[in-house]
């Protein structure tokens, strides 16, 4: 369904990501992980359409998005990283900006906005300003806004962040469901454990490369590692955690010795 | 001297000293200026302006002075021109104390993030206060820097060059400072009282509302109030409500009094200007005496979230699905936004300044189809139309924008299509109402028939003019400081149809004169409103629709290193 080729992207001549390539085929969640500054981001601007390549192509159902921007953008839901909202507006007034930004009709948005808002338990808070809302609640709506137009390509960047245990359990069953009903889903998340139970596959990038593309137990077998936390330590040569910690109480202290 | 503050400051509680500063640069709200404003540099261009425009006002005085020759006329001449500045310094002080509205009160992010600090509330609250007050002094001084020299130099001319000036200056400072004192205490009050009188969610969106109130009265009282500073006018009986009831005659006669050229039947009018000083200032003291006792605390004992209220939450369609998004978005956003509601309120207030005074004349004699009637209602959809086009080009949440991205799934001209709803139905529709409302009584029937039909015509003109190379969502794109100047083109765009709007209404008389005139001006404006809507949409087809303009970047590198 979603093909990325030999994206290459750089900032001021320095590149963001080199030569990244992936597939995501109907069905399958497939999971994008990397520390902070690996490239992630930059991937996703592009596969979102935000930001252009210098390099590289990508491909929904066999058509370069850059040629039929519009065809991909109906098709896709997405919930970015910070939850940037217009927090003026109420969580009800926002999905049906969101819908009639995508054409849907006034009776279906009413209908899916009121559902959706009611299953995300925002029911109560419907009415209320988007700046009165806790940052679970923000990430609620931004999930429900993603829904709202019934997308074939989901790419959710940190969906939990913010979410209670409840909404995190509700969240991976939602991506369960929503595999089996088709849907491409890229799932970017730091909670390894999560990626671990739902995704069909898991990419690992590094500095703007792909380091591996597997299944997580294929990894953990192939790198004969106990869980996926620890294969993503070992590929991504992260600091030594601890070492950095004892520093940091160390500048704590700085001027009282 | 310098040193002589640096020491005073010095005194001060070093943690006073640190809010003062902090507090001084938010007075004016950072979201209203660009992305690159140094706050500071603002402060200085505004005292700048207003330098200028004092040091154009001493020259204005002692020009107009010196063209009278006799004694009773340059007495005449400085008595106007001693309310003007007056009046001219409270709608300043006014229009300052709007925009700063919410600054002095500590708001709920001053609480929560200072609350956990060893900071007394009464160092916050006095840091907040004393910025707020530099801030309108600053305004006061600038305003008055070179012309309140002058004018207490031309009063004081009257009762003998040396002592009459010696008498001139203290007079003239103490009424600029009461009258601002004046103006801020009052506002302070009407916080404060409002404050005390309701719940704090529902005072929070009254608050909005008093905001927009205050702007509209204090410039529709400028442009609207006559001038009355003659004896004759000030005795007369008609005239009576208008001094009782206008602060700035109260400071007027409160000057004339110090300066000891108040005749003692206008005596009343200055006492006037002593009670509402005192009642401003006891009010304000209270109003704060109440902010530091209770709604401090109430700030943090309010619930984080409260559910919204299931009332009324009519949105009506207005088009099609994105023309209906677009103009709801627009409106929202207006109406939500502290700094998009003030810029707007600009505009609205000339709106109603006009729109009062053409009541006024309208009530003093027989209503008819005068060129003043034709320009003021041509100028009501101008700088109703224009402004909110103006309005439209601040930002209002660029980090929020990625969703209009993600959802562009129309062309172009779709989108124009949609920011032209949102001009005529915020703008153009409610501007022509008003003009309809107002020609109700004017005669013949058959001319404001006609002049509507024009009217109409040309808010639509004003309205495609104002959508030339606007390839954006309201509200949503950000522009780069110098390079796309929105005030110079705007008011350059002003200029230029204002010096239009006199032959074009003149032509609108001859025209309702004569059916055929009438028919041709009408064919006219269709023909030009054709044209222009067909050029937007042609040169909509190859645009993109912009969010931010983004620098380019001035070094290139050549990729040489490993």
């Amino acid at each position: 369904m979603l093909e990325v080729q030999h994206l290459y992207r750089s900032y001021r001549g320095i590149p963001a990501i080199q030569d990244v390539s992936f597939k995501v085929a109907r069905g399958e969640v497939v999971g994008f992980l990397g520390p902070n500054g690996a490239g992630k981001s930059t991937t996703v601007k592009i596969i979102t359409g935000m930001l252009r390549p210098n390099d590289g192509h990508v491909l929904f159902e066999g058509q370069d998005i850059a040629k039929d921007m519009v065809s991909f953008r109906a098709a896709l839901g997405y919930v970015p990283e910070e939850a940037h909202l217009y927090t003026y507006m109420s969580g009800l007034e926002y999905l049906q900006l969101v819908g009639r930004l995508r054409g849907l009709e006034e009776r279906v948005i009413e209908a899916k906005a009121t559902r959706l808002l009611a299953l995300l338990s925002l029911e109560s808070w419907q009415h209320s300003p988007i700046s009165s809302y806790s940052k679970g609640m923000r990430q609620r709506v931004l999930i429900a806004a993603a829904l709202l137009h019934d997308p074939k390509l989901l790419i959710f960047d940190e969906p939990l962040s913010g979410l209670d245990v409840v909404s995190g359990r509700l969240f991976k069953d939602l991506l369960e469901m929503l595999a089996a009903e088709g849907k491409a889903v890229i799932y970017i998340s730091h909670v390894l454990e999560v990626v671990e139970q739902v995704c069909n596959r898991v990419i690992v990038i590094a500095k703007g490369k792909v380091l591996a593309d597997a299944h997580p137990a294929e990894l953990t077998k192939l790198m004969s590692l106990p869980n996926l936390e620890s294969v993503f330590a070992q590929l991504v040569q992260q600091q030594d955690t601890r070492a950095t910690a004892r520093q940091m109480v160390e500048a704590m202290q700085i001027g009282q010795m | 001297m310098h040193d002589l503050i640096e020491q005073l400051a010095a005194r001060l509680p070093l943690d006073f000293r640190i809010l003062y500063r902090q507090f001084l640069l938010r007075v004016i709200d950072l979201e209203t200026l660009s992305i690159q404003a140094d706050v500071t540099a603002f402060l200085g261009q505004f005292a700048g302006i207003l330098i200028m425009l004092s040091l154009v006002h001493a020259t204005f005085n002692y020009v107009g002075y010196t063209v009278f020759t006799d004694a009773a006329a340059r007495f005449a001449f400085c008595q106007h021109m001693a309310h003007y500045q007056i009046a001219t310094t409270m709608l300043v002080i006014g229009l300052v104390t709007v925009i700063s509205w919410d600054s002095t009160f500590p708001d709920r992010r001053d609480v929560m993030v200072l609350s956990p600090l060893p900071l007394t509330p009464r160092t916050i609250l006095l840091a907040k206060l004393c910025a707020s007050t530099a801030v309108l002094g600053l305004a006061a001084l600038s305003l008055n820097i070179a012309s309140g020299l002058m004018m207490a130099l031309l009063m004081g001319a009257q009762a003998g060059p040396a002592w009459g000036f010696i008498q001139s200056l203290p007079a003239w400072c103490f009424t600029l400072a009461a009258a601002s004192v004046f103006l801020f205490g009052s506002v302070l009050t009407i916080q404060g009282v409002t404050a005390l009188l309701l719940p704090r969610r529902i005072f929070l969106r009254v608050s909005a509302f008093l905001q927009l109130a205050a702007f509209g009265l204090f410039l529709g009282v400028y442009f609207v109030q006559p001038s009355l500073t003659d004896p004759t006018a000030m005795a007369a009986p008609e005239n009576q409500l208008i001094l009782g009831s206008s602060p700035s005659y109260w400071f007027y006669a409160l000057f004339n009094q110090l300066d000891g050229s108040l005749p003692r039947e206008f005596a009343w009018i200055a006492d006037r200007a002593w009670i509402g000083l005192t009642v401003a200032v006891a009010g304000a003291a209270g109003s704060l005496l109440f902010c530091y006792v209770h709604t401090m605390k109430k700030t943090v004992e309010q619930p984080d979230l409260v559910p919204g209220a299931g009332g009324l939450h009519w949105a009506p369609a207005v088009g099609n699905q994105l023309q209906t998004a677009v103009t709801h978005f627009s409106l929202r956003s207006l109406t939500r936004s502290r700094q998009h509601r003030v810029a707007f309120a600009f505009y609205l207030a000339i709106v109603l300044g006009l729109a009062l005074s053409l009541l006024r004349s309208e009530l003093e004699r027989q209503p008819e189809m005068s060129l003043e009637f034709v320009i003021a209602t041509f100028l009501i959809i101008l700088f109703a139309v224009a402004g909110l086009r103006n309005v439209f080009s601040l930002p209002i949440s660029l980090t929020a924008n990625w969703v209009l991205r993600t959802t562009q799934l129309r062309p172009s001209p779709d989108y124009v299509a949609a920011t032209r709803r949102a001009l005529l139905v915020i703008a153009a529709v409610p501007a022509w109402l008003l003009a309809a409302s107002l020609s109700l009584h004017v005669r013949p029937t058959r001319q404001a028939a006609f002049h509507l039909a024009v009217l109409a015509l040309a808010g639509c003109i004003v309205t495609e003019s104002c959508l030339i190379g606007f390839y954006k969502v309201p509200f949503t794109c950000s522009y780069l400081p110098g390079k796309a100047n929105i005030q110079v083109t705007f008011w350059g765009f002003l200029i230029v149809l204002l010096v239009l709007i006199v032959p074009c209404a003149e032509f609108e008389l001859r025209a309702l004169q004569s059916p055929l005139k009438s028919c041709f001006m009408i064919a006219a404006l269709a023909a030009t409103l054709a044209a222009l809507f067909a050029f937007n949409q042609w040169s909509a087809k190859d645009a993109a629709i912009y969010f931010e303009e983004t620098p380019e970047e001035v070094i290139t590198t050549l990729g040489l290193s490993v």
